[in-house]
């Protein structure tokens, strides 16, 4: 099918390009604008990699066509910093040892997001079903949920 | 890692009329897009071939949950992760809540419509045992025509259902429970994400301590959703107490006609249909009863 130009907004920014409407929105976001921080792996929403917020609702972009989310917003992992200042979720991963490989972290972290977004003051186990979406294959899940809940107390405080 | 997607034509009716003639036009090579968490991911696996996708995202109205005197209807389009949300679920239908609640993940509950999870026809399918219990019906739409249909009548094997090429799902009706009426949803399953081993839905009405209605759905041990007609019967007409209770269960376990796969075998499936009939019917009746 022919290609469409499609305007997307992508943390905060327009663009619009031409797609095909078998693409995926993480292909666009990577492979078309060359945001690459959304991470792609097992491609059939197991895993949580590429998790991206949709007018604030976590999705899994892998599994969404791109032209689905024409003119939503849509927020990544590069979208959450405000310059070089860390959004407190980063801060708080970084700060808790909550990334080793780092390959599932930018999904984790808009996950926690949301999360965090629709209940500031998670339980352990709400923090737990938060981030049930998302796997973690180097370590465990015990200093990320950590550091979701440290940054949650953060963000209740509102420092950063 | 899965492969891309192969191109299709793509189509965004804005009425359910344009979507149901677009579907009837291209029959079998079109497929509905709704949340595409099942569709995208079985095209990019390569198990479903299609030409035309048809999107029915751009259809206004039909993400609706809404609670009347007659029960509870909710649109094509509403997601599970609203059910799970919705105060109106929550607080009359908590079987709906429970089976809502645990399926996989936020993401997925995000993206994911309940109609399209029924309409995916899984035997595992948690929604589905749960609005068996409910005695929930179906509206389905075609070029021609209007129905509603119990759910018990919407399933035909795994991954089929009586939808014919040119009708869509655009609406599930759920009664009012009766006074007195208790529900509660159990699953048995290896990770929070995966898809249910065993899943059990009970619906009771107890008056007078003695079981008037009940209406037991055992998802992921058989082609469909099943319902547990013998067990059912052994608590009708009775006072629930504990060994009408466990013959019942017992029931429930010869009914069910599981497989042995590599989520569970047929042994365990059985013996977890007893255990978690008798957990579902005992919740169900405490319900009932407050």
């Amino acid at each position: 099918m022919a290609e469409q130009r499609v305007k997307f907004m992508v943390n905060g920014r327009s663009y619009e390009i031409p797609i095909e409407p078998h693409m995926t929105l993480v292909e666009v976001l990577r492979d078309k604008l060359d945001i690459t921080g959304t991470k792609i792996s097992c491609g059939a929403g197991e895993c949580g990699a590429c998790t991206v917020l949709i007018d604030g609702k976590a999705v899994l972009s892998c599994l969404t066509l791109a032209i689905t989310a024409r003119e939503k917003n849509i927020l990544t992992i590069e979208g959450l910093a405000e310059g070089s200042d860390l959004h407190p979720i980063q801060k708080a991963f970084i700060d808790c040892g909550a990334i080793q490989c780092g390959f599932c972290t930018p999904g984790m972290i808009l996950a926690a997001k949301a999360l965090l977004d629709e209940t500031p003051n998670p339980t352990h186990e709400e923090a737990k079903q938060g981030l049930a979406g998302n796997l973690c294959r180097c370590t465990g899940y015990v200093k990320i949920t950590d550091a979701v809940l440290a940054a949650a107390e953060k963000m209740r405080k509102g420092g950063s | 890692m899965t492969r891309p997607l192969k191109p299709f034509d793509y189509f965004e009716p804005n009425t359910i009329e344009e979507a149901v003639q677009i579907l009837d036009k291209y029959g079998t090579k079109a497929k509905v897009l709704a949340g595409g968490v099942d569709l995208v991911a079985r095209m990019r696996l390569r198990q479903i071939r299609t030409e035309y996708v048809v999107s029915i995202l751009n259809i206004p109205g039909l993400d609706y949950i809404q609670r009347d005197g007659a029960g509870l209807k909710f649109g094509a389009l509403a997601t599970i992760r609203s059910l799970e949300l919705s105060p109106k679920v929550q607080k009359d239908y908590a079987m709906l809540y429970e089976a809502a609640s645990q399926i996989a993940s936020v993401q997925v509950k995000n993206m994911g419509t309940a109609v399209g999870n029924l309409c995916v026809a899984t035997p595992a399918s948690d929604i589905a045992s749960a609005l068996y219990a409910l005695s929930a019906k179906l509206r389905i739409i075609s070029p021609a025509s209007e129905k509603i249909i119990p759910i018990e009548n919407f399933f035909v094997g795994v991954n089929q259902t009586v939808l014919e090429p040119g009708e869509i799902v655009t609406e599930v009706i759920v009664p009012s429970p009766a006074p007195q009426t208790g529900g509660a949803f159990f699953k048995l399953v290896r990770t929070a994400s995966d898809i249910a081993k065993v899943n059990v839905a009970v619906s009771l009405t107890v008056t007078d301590n003695t079981c008037r209605e009940a209406r037991i759905a055992l998802g992921s041990v058989a082609p469909t959703v099943i319902r547990a007609n013998r067990a059912e019967e052994a608590l009708k007409g009775n006072t629930l107490e504990p060994k009408v209770v466990e013959k019942a269960a017992q029931l429930a376990a010869q009914e069910a006609k599981p497989i042995t796969d590599l989520r569970s075998t047929v042994e365990y499936r059985s013996e977890m249909v007893r255990v978690l009939v008798r957990r579902a019917v005992e919740k169900a009746l405490t319900r009932a009863r407050a």
